[in-house]
């Protein structure tokens, strides 16, 4: 399958923006590749209502 | 072939924790973040925490291996890519500002989010952790 992309004027505006955070990217300009991923966890035991003790993970 | 970027204002406050703010072409972006938040009720802090690892920090994220497939026709009619101006309060944990072109962006983030309050809402903090108690983690 051959793909072609004409890519015309491009003239943008004013852009606003409050924050780019946890490996994002903000990119003007071109690219080939971009491979963004992210996990994030905050499961039901997270949230600990109780006496502070340490964080252990398992296995320790 | 890429095209040129012209930004003729960018205003930013901030650039923290491994932020980049690059004005020019690169050829390779490598963004990687591990965040252990961890909020306490109460003003505490056990020294050796977070020097063990959680599995989120240590599972493999599934990944699209796709490289650049060379039967991809691109026509710049236009070789400039121009923006007025960029108001941007902050960029954190290795976010990336980019202007100017690059070739491959790889950027993984993981984050182990922990909130932790107090049985009765105004128990005071104790001075000393009194219990062995242990918060263990699904694998």
């Amino acid at each position: 399958m051959n793909y072609t992309v004409i890519n015309r004027e491009m003239h943008v505006g004013d852009i606003y923006l409050t924050a780019v955070t946890s490996s994002s990217i903000f990119l003007i300009g071109d690219a080939d590749i971009i491979n963004l991923a992210s996990a994030f966890d905050t499961p039901p035991e997270s949230l600990i209502i109780g006496p502070f003790v340490p964080l252990t993970p398992k296995g320790s | 072939m890429k095209r040129l970027s012209i930004v003729q204002y960018i205003n930013s406050k901030t650039f923290l924790l491994s932020s980049v703010f690059q004005i020019g072409d690169s050829k390779e972006i490598n963004a990687r973040s591990k965040v252990l938040a961890v909020q306490r009720q109460h003003e505490l802090f056990f020294g050796s925490e977070g020097e063990e690892l959680f599995p989120v920090f240590t599972k493999p994220i599934p990944k699209l291996d796709i490289s650049a497939p060379d039967n991809i026709y691109r026509l710049h009619e236009s070789p400039v890519l121009s923006v007025r101006s960029v108001y941007l309060i902050a960029a954190s944990t290795a976010a990336v500002v980019h202007i100017g072109s690059t070739s491959t962006v790889n950027g993984e983030t993981r984050i182990k989010h922990i909130r932790q309050l107090a049985d009765q809402p105004s128990s005071p903090p104790p001075s000393v952790p009194q219990t062995a108690a242990r918060i263990t983690k699904e694998e």
